[in-house]
């Protein structure tokens, strides 16, 4: 079991969710469902569990809120010990999405999203005004919505509202039991952004249950891949599951690609680019030449007025008058583009190699397929770093 | 204890002719769920994809079952007179609904990617009907037949009250000889004859049930 | 359950467990054409029941007319509206409104404490016990209670709450198994307590079945007072009764006609109930 180690700094404040040794076994049966489990989360991050179906991570979550009561172990929110709490009281605090949505369909959508606020004993006011808020930020009309039944949504719709409601009273947690894995793979995609957006203003702490690695990488600022019964084989940030799988259990699961999917968290800033030489526009065929002579390569970028690239041009072909010679740089990357984009424009363009603009569109260097193979390579050796420390310091 | 020895004792000497009477009850209650279901079915199946038939027609079966049995057994008399026609042909009525609305049903449930690759393959649409869609939704139907069957059990021992036979001869027997030696006696043996009767015929029909459920569909 | 409306009660006698869909919370927005016109046409069919109703009401009272000017006194002393036919109708329903309201304040709290997971181990027996008991004999059930209890209109009212609580327990636990298991999660996931989750979402989502329950034993206690005159309970049974035995198919028509005409409307009221009952976004 790997847990991440955390800077000092973090080390020193209290995780949001804690649980200490929580577990759970079914009177009657000898193998533990979830195996005694330690984990923290901190204020405003997305974990992820994640794992094979029958792993017990939505068993795992749901010992969170207690709707399974867990047989041992202590869970922390806040520092403050919830496990024998009220339960129903532990869960109006916490707000709590699950795939099938289980909208009441008999209530108006308005009165769906104002269950626990209206538990909690909010008066009609506030709850309506909280509920109109709600619909707003989870992009539905509240007047067409407020008042229609869940009836008439559609499977997409139904969720935004299931996520509505999970927040109307504004708990700080939120969990989240494959929310999106009813919905389309289009409608989903649309969801997964929406709701990252709108966590960037929200910044809830949420544990979010997929059985998809693919969404798991999307969503997580930490993934903890789960084994059987729970057992955390791996946790930490994407990239760095990604660039080192502890284990053939992860790296099975995580699939074939991951190397290609890493390549999502780098962006071309991290990367020292290949200088090129440039031609300006109505530069001569000298001027070409001399500075291909300097850098020793064979192809040079024709610029526009603005120093944006516009063509590749070949040694050979310098000296023909047509004003379309070589060959044009097709898309630009800049500064903040992952290296999967870099990947994808390079794999497109016919030289392999993509030209970089700053913010102004000028021509700022080259990005090459050996650059990327570098960075992956980079990336693996510092979270294999990162991973050896750990074990030296415990 | 001794009441209910006492019953036994009466059950054994009367035996024969309690026999006789559920044979009797037996018959009116089979015939009418033959032909019941016979018309059910076909009805199903005819009014299965008319919206319109289907409400209307599945709206009046409902109705006679709420028309109360003695009613509809005595409004019939002056049709067909005395006896057991009266009683079999509100039986009858009342044997529609359930089997109808369960064909109507189980049809419904036969799953469209199924006919649509019957017909796919160059099956007729009879051919759909008898070889996918009606084995299909046979549970179903079988359902409905038992409903109907416990029910009609029940109803049939009012049958004697308009003149005809079958095990309320013992309930009204009971009756007429109310607080005479054996009265209480004859009552139960009616009542429980009855219910043994509606749960032999219900048994008969789950075994029927399954042996006539295509192999792929049983539980 | 999308079919009630004017549907008639007994539909839901067979209400099996698989029969009664899921409330799907991946929303069909639209039905499609035909369902909508066949629901249209149960729309239709509420309000044009009581239209029905009053068109058979009115050729009965034609007959029952036409009965009098024929002048046979057997016909007419036996079918004297005031001292016979009225007062037997007033019993039938007093004593089927009186089993009704038994049955619903005994089943309901029966069912729903029967569907709680502490005893739901039993609860498929008792199911079975219920189905099985459509079998039982009414006749026979009202007589063994005049063994019991004695001759009279109570007796009759315990004997039919006894028959008419199988179908409304057996749609009570019916209709609160059916609700999809994820809106209770949901519920109780948001820190509702189990009498809220019961309360507040359970019975609201079983209304539709529990009612359909409810009518179906409404029905069978109309049907089962008319024999109350069997055991002293009197009724409009004992004009039908007097028919069959005077060999006199007038007044036999005159019992049974009006018979179907209590059960026909108070099966409406029943319909009508359903509908105004059922929770909106159903």
């Amino acid at each position: 079991m790997t847990t991440e180690q955390q800077s000092p700094g973090q080390q020193a404040r209290e995780p949001k969710i804690r649980l200490d040794k929580v577990g759970k076994t079914y009177p009657g049966t000898k193998v533990a469902a979830v195996e005694e489990l330690s984990l923290d989360i901190h204020e405003g991050e997305i974990l992820v569990l994640v794992g094979p179906s029958g792993c017990g991570k939505s068993t795992t979550l749901r010992l969170i809120n207690r709707m399974i009561e867990p047989s041992g172990g202590r869970i922390l929110l806040d520092g403050e010990d919830v496990t024998k709490v009220n339960p129903d009281k532990l869960r109006r605090r916490i707000g709590y999405v699950i795939q099938q949505i289980g909208l009441f369909p008999h209530q108006t959508i308005a009165q769906n999203i104002e269950t626990v606020p209206r538990m909690l004993g909010w008066d009609k006011q506030k709850a309506k005004a909280r509920s109109e808020e709600l619909l707003g930020m989870v992009g539905l009309d509240p007047e067409r919505y407020r008042d229609s039944y869940p009836k008439a949504l559609s499977g997409g719709q139904a969720q935004r509202v299931g996520v509505a409601r999970a927040l109307g009273a504004d708990p700080d947690i939120m969990l989240m039991d494959e929310p999106f894995g009813a919905i389309d793979p289009i409608t989903r995609e649309r969801l997964q952004n929406e709701f990252l957006r709108l966590q960037g203003e929200l910044r809830k702490t949420i544990v979010f249950v997929t059985h998809d690695i693919d969404e798991a990488i999307k969503m997580g600022d930490k993934i903890a891949i789960l084994g059987e019964r729970s057992t955390i084989r791996q946790i930490d940030t994407p990239e760095r599951i990604l660039a080192y799988p502890v284990d053939d259990f992860v790296d099975d699961f995580i699939g074939t690609g991951s190397t290609i999917k890493g390549l999502n968290f780098l962006k071309v800033s991290s990367l020292a680019l290949t200088d090129y030489p440039t031609l300006e526009p109505g530069g001569t065929a000298e001027a070409g030449r001399a500075a291909l002579q300097d850098t020793g390569r064979e192809w040079l970028v024709q610029l526009d007025e603005n120093r944006t690239p516009v063509r590749w041009i070949h040694a050979d072909g310098l000296d023909s008058a047509d004003h379309e010679r070589g060959e044009p740089v097709g898309d630009l990357l800049h500064s903040q583009d992952t290296l999967f984009h870099a990947l994808e424009l390079m794999v497109q363009s016919a030289s392999g190699e993509t030209c970089v603009v700053d913010d102004a569109g000028a021509f700022v260097g080259v990005v090459r397929m050996a650059d990327l193979a570098k960075a992956i390579r980079r990336a693996q050796y510092e979270a294999r770093m990162h991973y050896e420390q750990m074990e030296r310091q415990s | 204890m001794e009441n209910i020895t006492n019953w036994f004792t009466y059950v054994n000497d009367n035996f024969e002719y309690i026999l006789e009477e559920t044979i009797n009850h037996a018959r009116i209650v089979l015939i009418v769920i033959a032909l019941a279901t016979v018309t059910s079915v076909l009805l199903g199946v005819l009014i299965q994809r008319r919206p319109v038939a289907r409400a209307v027609v599945l709206a009046l079966s409902g109705i006679v079952l709420t028309i109360p049995s003695l009613a509809l057994f005595a409004l019939f008399i002056p049709v067909v007179g005395i006896g057991n026609p009266p009683a079999m042909l509100a039986l009858y009525l009342y044997a529609l609904m359930p089997v109808l609305r369960n064909t109507v049903t189980g049809l419904d449930s036969v799953s469209p990617a199924v006919v649509e690759s019957a017909k796919g393959m160059g099956m007729s649409s009879t051919q759909q009907l008898l070889r996918v869609r009606l084995p299909l939704a046979w549970p179903v139907i079988m359902a409905g037949v038992r409903i109907s069957s416990l029910m009609t059990v029940g109803i049939a021992a009012i049958a004697i009250l308009v003149g005809g036979d079958g095990l309320g001869s013992y309930i009204q027997g009971g009756l007429t000889r109310f607080g005479l030696p054996n009265s209480e006696n004859s009552v139960w043996a009616g009542v429980v004859f009855t219910v043994l009767l509606g749960l032999v015929l219900d048994i008969a029909f789950a075994i029927f049930q399954r042996f006539s459920t295509p192999r792929g569909l049983r539980a | 359950m999308s079919d009630a409306a004017y549907g008639p009660a007994m539909n839901r006698v067979d209400t099996q467990p698989e029969a009664v869909p899921e409330p799907d919370a991946t929303a069909t927005s639209s039905a499609p054409p035909a369902t909508r016109r066949a629901r249209a046409i149960r729309t239709a069919g509420l309000w044009l029941a009581p239209v029905m109703i009053g068109l058979l009401a009115l050729l009965f009272f034609f007959y029952y007319r036409g009965l009098q000017a024929d002048g046979n006194s057997t016909v007419i002393s036996a079918l004297d509206w005031g001292d016979k036919l009225l007062p037997q109708t007033i019993r039938i329903v007093y004593i089927a409104f009186w089993s009704t309201v038994i049955v619903i304040l005994v089943a309901v709290p029966l069912g729903i404490v029967l569907t709680r997971p502490a005893v739901r181990r039993i609860s498929p027996f008792v199911l079975a016990v219920a189905n099985s008991g459509q079998a039982l004999p009414a006749y026979g059930l009202l007589v063994i209670f005049l063994g019991i209890m004695g001759q009279g209109r109570f007796t009759v009212i315990v004997a039919l709450s006894l028959y008419a609580l199988l179908p409304v327990l057996r749609n009570t636990m019916v209709g609160l198994d059916g609700v999809d298991r994820s809106v209770i999660e949901a519920g109780r996931g948001m820190g509702m307590t189990k009498m809220q989750a019961l309360t507040r979402i359970e019975l609201p989502l079983a209304v539709p079945i529990v009612i359909a329950g409810v009518r179906t034993a409404l029905t069978l206690n109309i049907g089962m007072a008319t024999l109350a005159f069997l055991i002293g309970g009197g009724g409009l049974g004992i004009t039908i009764q007097t028919g069959l035995k005077l060999n006199q198919d007038p007044i036999l028509i005159v019992g049974a006609w009006l018979v179907a005409l209590v059960a026909l409307s108070f099966d409406w009221l029943g319909a009508v109930a359903e509908r105004v009952l059922k929770p909106r976004g159903l």
